[in-house]
């Protein structure tokens, strides 16, 4: 399948997808709840569902999705260990070029409530458009990266995702104090001229609203970290418009490119307009 | 030689009565792996603030056997475990056979036993839940959740990464995906 449609540079705007689907059911707590055992197991990877059908539409109208070109793939368990904190690798199958590149990174999970979890807009600077997260994932339900290219392609990559909750302690809610701080980090030594990864971390509980204190017996009001601009040395490497399917204690890995030493930055902006910056100096 | 028979007063009865309707009930909702699964059960040894759960006699069961170790943590006051341990009940005539391989080991706790009182001995050592975990790489470090399952082979390697909670493999289907260890 392949596609011809024009590029949209419009941001797609994440409240306006939750609308319409704000009724489905949650147990996001990674508390005493759990999805319903016995759901549809047999759904093969790359199938639709009925709320990306209706997710599709409202994204993309009627552009073409091309889901077998394998320039995105997405990695993540069948079962992940908990279904609050289930990993995800993106991985694009394209060189990062200013001819040509990774222009935006939509990550859905189809059966949540908000299901899409995050939008990505990205430079050339990325230098190799990879990404690493957490979702929180509700149900059984397929995990989607829709991946728009700078010529106006869009290319897909999805997996089945089975997960379910159990008896367990709240999260920690201990250290308010810590909320907001934005930490990075490098595996590897970076390289000057060549993709180098990183990892940031937010310290934040990304409550979603649907989980219940077990001591006050009321739900937790949601509030989560709404976005994420990354920049090196003053020039963007990428922004995040992010929802609470994102774990607590928000992480992506991602590369960037450093050219000469500078300050790999942070600044984080939360659900109660709350401000925070983390930076690294390279070099 | 006649035999007679003395039904027992009516009080007496209405006591006998509800006592068996009790062991029904009991029965129908006991608690742990149903017994059809030949479970090895394990109860805690509980000392202060501490239970702890001993799984050499499984372990040196399944060398000598040359089987895989299915180790399941349940607590006597789970709703979730009640669940999984009914499912397995209710479809045991097609279940059991697939778990032959495999020594199903009843780890019996309560839900007040958490991380840091939850104890796994093996051999001479006794690490709790977290370090456990950290010991065999399990991801499940966070939280201990229940009921929880482990794939072990015989020296205690565990065969897969396992969910927490048991309700991704409540179907036939996915109970099978899991004992053939799917990924």
């Amino acid at each position: 399948m392949r596609m011809n449609s024009p590029t949209v540079d419009a941001p797609i705007h994440r409240r306006r997808v939750v609308l319409g689907l704000a009724a489905l059911p949650l147990a996001v707590a990674p508390s005493a709840h759990a999805a319903i055992g016995g759901l549809p197991s047999n759904t093969g990877h790359a199938d639709v569902s009925p709320e990306w059908e209706l997710l599709r539409g409202r994204l993309f109208g009627a552009r073409t999705i091309d889901a077998a070109s394998g320039r995105v793939q997405l990695i993540a368990p069948l079962r992940a260990a908990y279904g609050a904190s289930v990993p995800v690798k993106i991985v694009s199958h394209l060189a990062q070029t200013p001819a040509l590149y990774v222009k935006r990174l939509h990550l859905l999970v189809d059966k949540n409530p908000s299901p899409l979890a995050a939008t990505l807009e990205l430079t050339p600077e990325v230098g190799q458009a990879d990404f690493e997260t957490r979702l929180r994932v509700d149900e059984y339900s397929h995990v989607r990266v829709v991946s728009e290219l700078s010529n106006g392609e869009l290319h897909m990559d999805s997996r089945y995702v089975k997960t379910s909750g159990g008896c367990s302690a709240p999260p920690n809610r201990e250290s308010p104090e810590l909320i907001g701080k934005t930490i990075f980090k490098l595996p590897e030594p970076p390289t000057m001229g060549a993709p180098t990864t990183a990892d940031l971390t937010v310290l934040h509980p990304n409550d979603t609203g649907f989980e219940l204190n077990n001591v006050t017996v009321m739900y937790i009001p949601s509030y989560f970290v709404r976005t994420i601009a990354v920049s090196y040395a003053g020039r963007k490497i990428f922004d995040a418009d992010l929802d609470f399917s994102i774990s607590e204690n928000p992480t992506w890995r991602f590369n960037f490119v450093p050219h000469a030493p500078g300050e790999l930055r942070a600044e984080v902006a939360d659900s109660k307009e709350r401000h925070y910056t983390g930076s690294l100096q390279i070099g | 030689m006649t035999m007679s028979l003395r039904l027992p007063h009516p009080f007496a009865r209405s006591i006998i009565a509800g006592a068996l309707l009790a062991l029904l009930i009991a029965t129908a909702n006991a608690v742990g792996i149903p017994p059809a699964y030949a479970p090895l059960v394990v109860e805690p040894v509980i000392t202060a603030g501490r239970s702890e759960f001993d799984l050499g006699p499984a372990l040196a069961r399944a060398k000598r056997e040359n089987k895989r170790l299915y180790v399941y943590l349940g607590a006597s006051d789970c709703p979730y475990c009640r669940r999984y341990e009914n499912f397995l009940a209710k479809n045991a005539d097609e279940l059991v056979p697939h778990f032959k391989p495999w020594i199903v080991v009843d780890l019996r706790s309560t839900l007040s036993t958490t991380s840091n009182r939850l104890f796994i001995r093996v051999g001479d050592s006794a690490l709790n839940y977290t370090d456990f975990q950290q010991s065999i790489g399990d991801q499940r470090t966070r939280m201990l959740v229940y009921p929880s399952v482990w794939l072990f082979d015989p020296q205690l390697k565990p065969l897969m990464q396992m969910p927490a909670g048991t309700g991704t493999f409540e179907t036939v289907e996915e109970q099978l995906e899991i004992l053939n260890l799917v990924q």
